[in-house]
């Protein structure tokens, strides 16, 4: 996977603004290689140096029509996940991914524990009864991420003001690029197109 | 070599059909041959097509097993824990689940995790990345490949969860028990070899093979790069095989093949019941052809053959057998043509035989016949003692017959005799005639007496004449009688003596005679002569010698008689009596008489031109007066000699005008016509009478010696003398007398009134120099020569032997 490479252009927006109150807002509009709106990309911004001041809330991932639903979601280290199953079939739900290893045994509706995303990285989904079945969950040590909808358009809000380093993923590039630094003021609300050149993924059907 | 019908018809039907069923079967063979060989470039084919399908399938089957071993989650939950071991003993654990001899772990990066063969070899990049290429693009890849000397059926897979996570590799070691299995399938023998060609050599190493042992052969066989989608051919006759080659992998110098064959020869052999059948059509074909063609020969040359003995039969004479004809076919035809035929050749057989054996003018038998049944009867004397008598007989007049009434007459006589003698004899009697005028007749079983009585028969019945149109022909005969066994050892001499004996009956006027031995050398002498006397005229061997005719009344010589002697070169002077019966025989006579009359009217001539009239008499046979160019001749002569007429006096006996009294009449009278003096010789041997010859324009009567010889002795005889010249004198004839030896003759004669005498008494007959010489000095010179009396004059006069 050497080949793979992930080229950002990264734009600076017509300008930078800000906004009103402590908190930043920051919007990516994210394409893939060929300029089309790149749905389920995930765009997040970290400080390394920082501490992370925000607890982490916790998420949900149904399984619908033998689909997981959302198939790309990004949640912050040490959010527990539940897993409820909505159809009427059993599933098994399991990880070998290095992230996050997991297996949950044959279920069916909420499961008793949900599954806390301990480790940074890309955890793949599956179902071992159902191989159609995929889902990625991008677990980031930092509370400000945001996801791109069908117009490419992927929301920040609430970002203190300081220097953060910028990444996007999807899995069409297994692991996160880095955009560069990014500055955020108070108040202030900022705009930044951004490229991410992906391969396809089979099993993507909703992102 | 086949001379026979029959063999030839059955070798051409045989060989013909042997020809047909040959070039049948070859054509037939190759047919099969070609066949046998595309029916295995089909399966060949066919068998390739599906080979290469079951590899599909094969490989379908081993990537669907191994993806399904792949999604296991026990064996994913080992491979996720990284642990070698436990991934090395997963793998084993579940490829040996499908039967997979070998399993590798390939990580994403394509480094080897872990190896089942390769345990502790250290990291190392996979062999065959474009499988993981290939297996990503598509779920699963496959190939067969080459690892560690052994041709495995690769198959990679990735390991899902669910996204690829590694890969796995498994390893079907491609061996004689998949060749036997794919063999099972397409009917083919299936090979997989490995090329091992190096730099500078080439060679093939079996991997796996359904020939077992005889793989080794194949890879000996095989070319270096055969070309794939092409039928090759090894091997030869029954080891011929036809394969094609199917390149699996190419890896570095290593060629991985799989080859199919069929043997050729196990082909053929499904044709091989055809071919017997065949060869057993074949066989029972040709046996039953001979049997047909021997069937049809023996049809054909059976009744050929009998036909071939019918005409065999023909050939040794027998004509009896016909044919046997039943067929209606053109052999039924053949032996009707040949019955034709026998009853044709027996007819004419027959004729033949009958005109062989006999004379078709009188029908009696002919002179072949004759000879047969009398060396017959010879044979017949031989071996039962006993006899035959010979009798030959010809006509005396028959040649005057018919050179004066023709043939015709000539014809009516012979078959008038012919008659005569068959109507005289018994009837196991022979009568032949020889030819000519010449008759035999065979008398079996009789005394010699008995054949003289025969004879004198014969001659009595001849005495009648034979009336032809009306005239009376008056035909003599002469007999010669020979006995067998006395006159001759076989038949050609018995004859031979029946025949001189007739001439000596002839001659002598004895009507018949008896052979007797002593005829023999005369006959002898005159058959040397009659060659000679050709020579004689040529030669210059003949002389006339003249005997002076002496006047009674004047003691002169008057006349002279011209008489032939042949002065033989070897004996000696021949007289005429030796001779001249050959002449008249042969015809030889004119000549002679030619020669004699030429040189006494030459030598006449003469004398009277040196002034001594000599009256010459020349002797005329009988047959000189049937030749009607006499008197012509003899007027010529006259002519040409200048003598006259009258000096010449012809000599003519008795028997010369009996033979044909009114032929000779109208010669004597153109004779007499000319001037000639005319005599009739030896009167009163022959039975003319006087009052005939009265009418005869003669003019001398010669007495014949015999009674001039012996009117001294007897009374009788002197009487008939002295009244033949009263006669004589009395019808105006001058009367000669013949024979005069003594004088006592001579004056009896003067006394009797003879006009002239004749005879050694006066002289012998003389040369014409030496009878000059005689007429100057003798005393009957011709100075008492009285011309006027002197007219008659004999000339030619045969001095008889006895």
């Amino acid at each position: 996977m050497n080949a793979m490479f992930l080229r950002i252009a990264a734009f600076c927006a017509l300008g930078l603004f800000a906004t009103t109150g402590a908190a930043a807002e920051f919007t990516a509009t994210i394409t893939d290689g060929t300029g089309q709106p790149l749905r389920g990309a995930i765009v997040y911004v970290s400080d390394a140096n920082a501490a992370s001041g925000n607890k982490a809330k916790a998420a949900k991932l149904d399984q619908v029509d033998k689909t997981f639903v959302p198939q790309v979601s990004v949640v912050q280290t040490g959010t527990p996940i539940e897993f409820p199953n909505s159809d009427n079939i059993r599933h098994q739900v399991y990880s070998f991914s290095p992230a996050k290893v997991f297996t949950l045994k044959l279920y069916s509706g909420r499961p008793a524990e949900p599954v806390v995303f301990d480790k940074p990285g890309v955890v793949v989904l599956g179902c071992n009864i159902h191989d159609t079945m995929i889902a990625w969950v991008l677990v980031v040590d930092t509370p400000w991420f945001g996801k791109a909808d069908a117009q490419g358009h992927a929301v920040i809000k609430g970002i203190p003001a300081g220097t953060y380093e910028l990444s996007a993923w999807h899995p069409g590039v297994m692991l996160p690029v880095s955009a560069g630094q990014i500055e955020i003021k108070p108040q202030e609300t900022l705009s930044r197109a951004m490229k991410l050149a992906v391969t396809p993924v089979p099993g993507l059907t909703s992102p | 070599m086949f001379r026979r019908l029959r063999t030839r018809i059955i070798f051409f039907f045989v060989a013909l059909l042997a020809l047909v069923q040959i070039a049948a079967f070859v054509f037939v063979n190759a047919a099969n041959s070609t066949n046998a060989r595309q029916k295995i470039e089909g399966e060949l084919l066919v068998g390739e097509r599906l080979f290469a399908r079951l590899l599909e399938q094969n490989r379908e089957r081993l990537s669907q097993t191994a993806r399904v071993m792949a999604a296991d989650y026990g064996l994913r939950e080992a491979i996720a824990t990284d642990d070698v071991n436990t991934v090395i003993s997963a793998l084993r654990n579940h490829g040996g689940r499908i039967n997979a001899n070998m399993m590798m772990l390939v990580s994403l990066d394509r480094n080897v995790v872990a190896d089942t063969f390769a345990l502790d070899t250290r990291p190392r990049q996979f062999e065959f990345p474009m499988l993981i290429e290939q297996a990503a693009r598509q779920g699963s890849a496959s190939s067969i490949e080459l690892i560690n000397g052994h041709a495995y059926q690769l198959v990679v897979v990735p390991v899902l969860a669910p996204l690829p996570i590694s890969w796995i590799v498994l390893g079907f070691v491609v061996d004689d028990g998949l060749a036997a299995e794919l063999r099972q399938l397409t009917g083919l023998q299936v090979s997989f070899l490995q090329s091992t060609a190096g730099p500078g050599s080439t060679g093939w190493r079996v991997l796996a093979s359904t020939l077992g042992s005889e793989g080794s052969s194949l890879a000996s066989a095989l070319p270096a790069l055969p070309a794939a989608s092409e039928v090759h051919r090894i091997g030869e006759e029954a080891e011929e095989q036809q394969i094609r080659v199917i390149t699996l992998d190419h890896f570095g110098d290593n060629i991985l093949v799989a080859v199919l064959q069929r043997s050729v020869a196990q082909a053929i052999a499904s044709f091989d019941n055809l071919r017997q059948t065949l060869i057993a059509l074949g066989a029972l074909s040709l046996f039953l052809s001979v049997a047909g063609s021997i069937a049809i020969a023996q049809g054909i040359t059976r009744p050929i053959s009998e036909l071939s003995e019918a005409a065999q039969r023909m050939q040794a004479g027998d004509y009896s057998q016909p044919v046997d004809v039943t067929r209606g076919d053109e052999i039924g035809v053949l032996a009707t043509s040949l019955n034709h035929m026998r009853e044709g050749i027996a007819a004419r057989e027959s004729e033949i035989l009958r005109l062989a054996y006999q004379d078709t003018l009188t029908d009696l038998p002919n002179r072949s016949r004759f000879n047969e049944r009398l060396q017959r009867a010879i044979g017949n004397v031989k071996q039962q003692d006993g006899g035959l008598s010979v009798l030959m007989m010809d006509l005396d007049r028959f040649k005057y017959v018919n050179d004066t009434l023709g043939h015709n007459a000539g014809d009516h006589v012979l078959r008038e005799v012919g008659k005569r003698l068959r109507e005289l004899l018994r009837k196991d009697d022979m009568v032949a005639r020889l030819g000519g005028d010449e008759f035999a007749i065979l008398l079996e079983g009789v005394e010699p007496g008995n054949a003289a009585t025969v004879a004198q028969k014969i001659l009595a019945s001849l005495e009648k004449p034979i009336d032809y149109l009306g005239q009376p022909l008056d035909v003599g005969t002469s007999i010669g009688i020979a006995h067998y066994p006395q006159h001759g050892a076989d038949a050609g001499t018995v004859l031979r003596n029946a025949d001189i004996a007739m001439y000596v009956a002839k001659r002598n006027k004895t009507g018949s005679a008896v052979y007797d031995p002593q005829y023999d050398t005369h006959q002898q002498e005159h058959l040397s002569l009659l060659s000679d006397i050709r020579r004689a005229v040529e030669n210059n061997e003949l002389r006339l010698y003249y005997q002076p005719k002496i006047s009674l009344s004047s003691s002169a010589a008057a006349a002279v008689e011209a008489l032939l002697r042949w002065i033989h070169p070897t004996r000696g002077v021949i007289p005429p009596a030796e001779f001249i019966p050959f002449a008249e025989q042969t015809g030889y006579i004119k000549v002679l008489t030619r020669w004699v009359l030429e040189e006494s009217i030459r030598q006449c001539g003469k004398w009277h031109a040196g002034g001594l009239d000599m009256k010459v008499s020349v002797n005329i046979s009988a047959r000189d007066l049937m030749n009607r160019d006499l008197p012509d001749m003899i007027a010529q002569l006259l002519a040409k000699y200048r003598t006259p007429a009258a000096m010449i006096c012809l000599e003519i006996t008795e028997s010369g005008f009996i033979e044909d009294p009114a032929y000779a009449h109208k010669v004597l009278d153109r004779l007499n016509a000319l001037g000639l003096q005319l005599s009739i010789d030896d009167y009163g041997t022959g039975y003319s009478s006087l009052s005939y010859i009265a009418q005869l324009p003669v003019d001398e009567l010669k007495i014949d010696r015999s009674f001039v010889m012996r009117m001294l002795e007897d009374k009788t005889t002197s009487m008939i003398v002295r009244s033949t010249i009263e006669l004589g004198h009395s019808l105006g004839l001058k009367v000669v007398a013949e024979g005069v030896e003594d004088e006592d003759s001579y004056r009896m004669l003067q006394q009797l009134g003879c006009d002239h005498a004749q005879g050694y008494f006066m002289s012998r007959p003389l040369p014409a120099r030496e009878l000059e010489e005689w007429l100057r000095t003798s005393q009957w010179g011709q100075t008492k020569y009285e011309p006027n009396n002197t007219a008659r004059i004999s000339l030619l006069k045969p001095v008889k032997s006895s």
